[in-house]
């Protein structure tokens, strides 16, 4: 499934990401930026796929810049960018929370 | 000595208030630059780990820092200031000031690394038109913060999860307590900031009500010839002499202490003359210019070469700058009436008493009582300052008033007050005044309607009795000064 418009949630505050969704067309790529990138680049990703798989996406182009997040925000933000990019922003996907 | 418990009194926050919180920051963070599109933005918050984030104590920690940080950039110009100290999800300041991107962040470091409590501390700067979002640490040549508990990169540590939120706590919670606790550490401020806080301390001291016999704005309490405005007047005239005390501590060379003392007891005469120049001739501050002028003293000292003193060492200053006031001004003018130290000394005993006749009420109360009074506390290094009033302001919850209120009842019983026993002619005083405070604070404190109400009703009791507690209210001003100073006002 592809998503319905781009899409951001986040900030760049320290602890924090920030993620934007927009449309794509082969499978889901990544562009993440982090200062942690070497020790933790694919535990980030996997979070947020693991949130998009959940909402059966799988064509977007990911931008992620993380500011030092732990998992729990990191799932946050990705559910709440996945909302806005569906444009259901009050129907919280309950089995993913 | 234990140590603080800083979250006992907080409350928990989720993870949506706490992301609600930072999409609510860069919101305020974007309305600043956007309004001050050529100057530099300032956020100042905590690093608090865990889901409390917010309580009396971390606020005091947060003020502590905030206030610091805010005098660094004072030579600034500052053009906006915004504070929320009673987030849930932690107390947080915004200013703007219209400087260099790189020279605010430099200052910001440094505060961050030099301050005791600097590592607590995360403060973000930012301008509309920079590259960047916000000015990191790496980009100036500095290293990014380190963790509370290791040396290793603060983030890789909260990343995976290497340290129990407990350990992260404790750390916090001794922080606190190495702080504000143990033995208070003050800041090295400059002079301006230092006679501004002792004249502070003054009006704040006259503001508070109901003062049980002693002036406030509501009740001139047992005094028939001053009132609040005379304090307001009296107050302010004493700045000048403030800033020599602390000038006089912070060039002064030698470790004969005592010497320090005789620098500055001129000033105190002359600051005396100004005194009863703007009230008429009427003793407002007479206890105030000394204690505080030997303590404004003792911390210039203690402070120079900006190290930031504890409190304990300014203490141990004051109590060696005074050590020969009992024996000089005291003892060897005014005999001690009730004593004689041996058969052939009783003729001399009369000879000194007629030579010197007291002229103050310590003087009179030394030898009627042999009480040491002020210059005895002085000598003693002001102890009640740390471990009654200091402690009670800490402790103590609610509004300024509601602190000061108690602090002051609390200082009370923990010295030998002579303007009590002046008014009430005998030193037996102050076991009934225990029992008033005892009372007090049976009722509540400060903090409830039945302190309250019991504090108006002393002093209509102190009112009818003549009686006013101006040794507590002279410690009282010595604790608004020193909590100033440390953050806890």
């Amino acid at each position: 499934m592809q998503i319905k418009q781009t899409a951001m949630a986040g900030t760049l505050e320290s602890s924090d990401i920030q993620i934007m969704l927009s449309q794509g067309e082969k499978g889901i790529t990544f562009d993440l930026t982090s200062d942690v990138k070497k020790q933790f680049g694919d535990a980030i990703k996997k979070t947020i796929q693991d949130v998009l798989a959940s909402y059966q996406i799988d064509d977007v182009m990911v931008k992620v810049v993380d500011k030092g997040a732990l998992t729990p925000v990191i799932k946050a933000r990705a559910i709440t960018v996945v909302q806005r990019a569906m444009d259901q922003k009050d129907q919280p996907n309950w089995e993913v929370l | 000595m234990e140590i603080v418990d800083i979250f006992a009194e907080g409350c928990p926050v989720q993870l949506e208030d706490v992301l609600k919180n930072r999409d609510w920051r860069v919101a305020v963070q974007d309305h600043l630059m956007q309004h001050f599109s050529t100057s530099t933005v300032v956020a100042v918050k905590l690093n608090v780990p865990g889901e409390v984030k917010n309580s009396p104590s971390i606020k005091q920690l947060f003020f502590a820092g905030w206030r610091l940080l805010l005098s660094k950039m004072s030579s600034m110009a500052v053009q906006k200031v915004t504070v929320e100290a009673d987030r849930l999800t932690g107390p947080e300041g915004f200013f703007v000031i219209n400087r260099e991107l790189e020279e605010v962040k430099k200052e910001a470091i440094r505060f961050e690394e030099h301050f005791f409590l600097g590592r607590l501390f995360d403060i973000d700067v930012m301008t509309l038109h920079a590259p960047a979002y916000q000015l990191s640490r790496q980009e100036l040549g500095f290293a990014p913060r380190t963790c509370l508990i290791c040396s290793e990169n603060a983030k890789e540590c909260a990343r995976s999860g290497k340290h129990d939120i407990s350990a992260l706590r404790d750390n916090i919670n001794q922080i606190y307590t190495d702080y504000f606790v143990i033995d208070p550490v003050i800041p090295a401020w400059d002079q301006e900031t230092v006679a501004k806080a002792a004249t502070f301390a003054c009006l704040a001291e006259a503001v508070t009500w109901p003062k049980p016999g002693l002036v406030d704005p509501v009740s001139n309490g047992a005094h028939q010839d001053m009132d609040i405005y005379s304090f307001l007047d009296s107050s302010l005239s004493l700045e000048n002499y403030f800033k020599k005390c602390f000038e006089a501590g912070r060039t002064f060379r030698g470790d004969q202490l005592t010497a320090l003392l005789s620098t500055i007891r001129p000033s105190g005469r002359f600051a005396e003359g100004r005194m009863f120049q703007v009230t008429d001739g009427v003793n407002t501050h007479k206890g105030t210019i000394f204690s505080l002028g030997i303590l404004i003293a003792a911390y210039g000292y203690a402070s120079r070469n900006e190290q930031s003193p504890s409190l304990s060492f300014v203490q141990t200053v004051v109590s060696r700058m005074g050590a020969q006031l009992v024996e000089n001004d005291l003892k060897e003018k005014f005999s001690p009436s009730g004593l004689t130290d041996s058969k052939g000394d009783a003729d001399k005993k009369v000879f000194k008493g007629n030579a010197n006749r007291p002229s103050t009420a310590g003087e009179q109360q030394y030898q009627d009582y042999q009480l040491t009074g002020v210059r005895g506390e002085i000598a003693g290094g002001l102890r009640p300052l740390s471990t009654v009033g200091l402690k009670t302001l800490r402790e103590s919850r609610g509004t300024t008033r509601v602190r000061l209120l108690n602090t002051l009842m609390a200082l009370a019983t923990s010295i030998t007050d002579s303007t009590m026993i002046k008014r009430y002619g005998d030193p037996k005083i102050s076991q009934q005044l225990n029992q008033w405070v005892q009372e007090f604070e049976a009722r509540g404190g400060a903090e409830s309607k039945g302190g309250q109400d019991y504090l108006a009703s002393l002093d209509q009791a102190f009112i009818e009795k003549n009686l006013s507690m101006g040794g507590a209210a002279d410690y009282l001003i010595l604790t608004i000064f020193i909590g100033r100073l440390t953050g806890l006002l």
